[in-house]
């Protein structure tokens, strides 16, 4: 049986394309651009960013879920081409660093024996749910059409790396309209925007890249 | 005539850019080398259609190759891959024994060993291990499991169970 399939494969054989991390890059590039233009146009931009002075947190931020969402587009780009001993695992350490926000928000709100009530009624916080997680949304499809090209072993781990970098990019482009200034904010509704991201892809991708 | 692993990625190269030749050596090799890479750990009446499971990946997904690496990491993957999916559909009961077949001087070196499935079920936990041994691999029913473990019936479906979820994670892990 085996011998009559190697015939079959071999007579269907055809030159194909071989898949290119780059082409994940450019495709994240795209949607986070294509995100920020459309808050840009929808919602307009902080006037700090818009005067190229932005404040430190606003670039501690926007730097951090960057980088979360690099190093979770470098782990899919690996996890593309399988290969025992390939995996990507730097993404671990850049969530462990952006998960500084809800953890300095939980010590701040012990330390003043009160819940941050002013952050978790502001009037954006639904809209940064709504913007990021919707960009997010949007990226993460484009993402998961590229992967499902390639052949993906771990497959709720990839659904998870979808919906992080997805939201990390979607909440960016949020953050460069973003009226709020404070941690707590960040680690309130940040956290719940890309673990909205997260959690929604780790559910839906999965089904869709099993080959 | 047995072909390394620099071989392999030259012929996979060249099977990309639609060298049917190439291809076909690919293909034969790769299927010598599943028997034994599966040997002892599905049953014999599975190995050819696991074999065969595979193959048709690797043609399905062969854009995925990257001709930088080595060949055998890269399939060792998809047959770790289809070799969980066969875990998870039931054992068929009445299977002859496993087979013992002896591994060849090329496959004792330390690449193959470090991308078998040996190694692979070496990083679950030493309950989950033996429960998907003795059920998912060797065809005990639960109860006879059960005694041969030392768990009870309901700690050997779970220890499968997460065993089995933990592997699919541990897919690339060497």
């Amino acid at each position: 049986m085996t011998k009559l399939t190697i015939d079959d494969l071999v007579g269907d054989l055809a030159p194909v394309r071989r898949i290119r991390p780059v082409q994940i890059w450019l495709l994240a590039l795209a949607g986070t651009a294509a995100a920020v233009v459309a808050v840009w146009y929808l919602f307009g931009l902080r006037g700090d960013v818009l005067a190229g002075e932005p404040k430190g947190l606003v670039l501690l931020r926007g730097g951090t879920l960057l980088l979360l969402g690099v190093s979770a587009v470098a782990a899919l780009a690996a996890a593309a081409r399988p290969g025992v001993g390939h995996a990507s695992h730097g993404w671990r350490w850049v969530l462990a660093a952006a998960a500084l926000f809800p953890l300095v928000t939980v010590v701040l709100s012990l330390a003043q024996g009160a819940m941050p009530m002013a952050e978790l009624t502001s009037p954006s916080g639904p809209w940064c749910l709504g913007i990021g997680g919707g960009s997010g949304l949007a990226i993460g499809a484009v993402l998961t059409t590229w992967l499902r090209r390639g052949a993906p072993v771990s497959l709720t781990r990839a659904g998870w790396l979808v919906g992080l970098a997805a939201g990390a990019f979607g909440t960016f482009a949020y953050s460069l309209n973003c009226p709020s200034e404070t941690v707590q904010y960040i680690g309130i509704w940040y956290t719940a925007a890309v673990g909205l991201c997260a959690a929604l892809a780790r559910m839906v991708v999965p089904p869709l890249l099993r080959w | 005539m047995r072909i390394d692993d620099a071989t392999l990625a030259r012929l996979m190269l060249r099977a990309q850019d639609g060298d049917a030749a190439a291809y076909r050596q690919v293909l034969e090799t790769s299927r010598g080398w599943l028997v034994r890479f599966f040997a002892r750990r599905i049953a014999p009446g599975q190995v050819d259609d696991l074999v065969q499971e595979v193959l048709i990946s690797l043609h399905a997904k062969r854009a995925t190759y990257d001709p930088a690496r080595p060949f055998l990491p890269w399939l060792a993957a998809i047959a770790r891959y289809r070799w969980v999916d066969a875990l998870r559909r039931s054992y068929r009961a009445g299977e002859q024994e496993l087979i013992d077949e002896p591994s060849s001087e090329a496959d004792a070196d330390e690449m193959v060993a470090r991308i078998s499935l040996d190694r692979l079920l070496a990083l679950l936990p030493s309950g989950q291990a033996a429960a998907i041994l003795a059920v998912k691999i060797e065809g005990l029913s639960v109860s006879e499991a059960s005694v041969r473990c030392g768990q009870s019936e309901s700690l050997v479906k779970v220890n499968i169970h997460r065993g089995l979820q933990r592997l699919a994670a541990l897919v690339e892990s060497d």
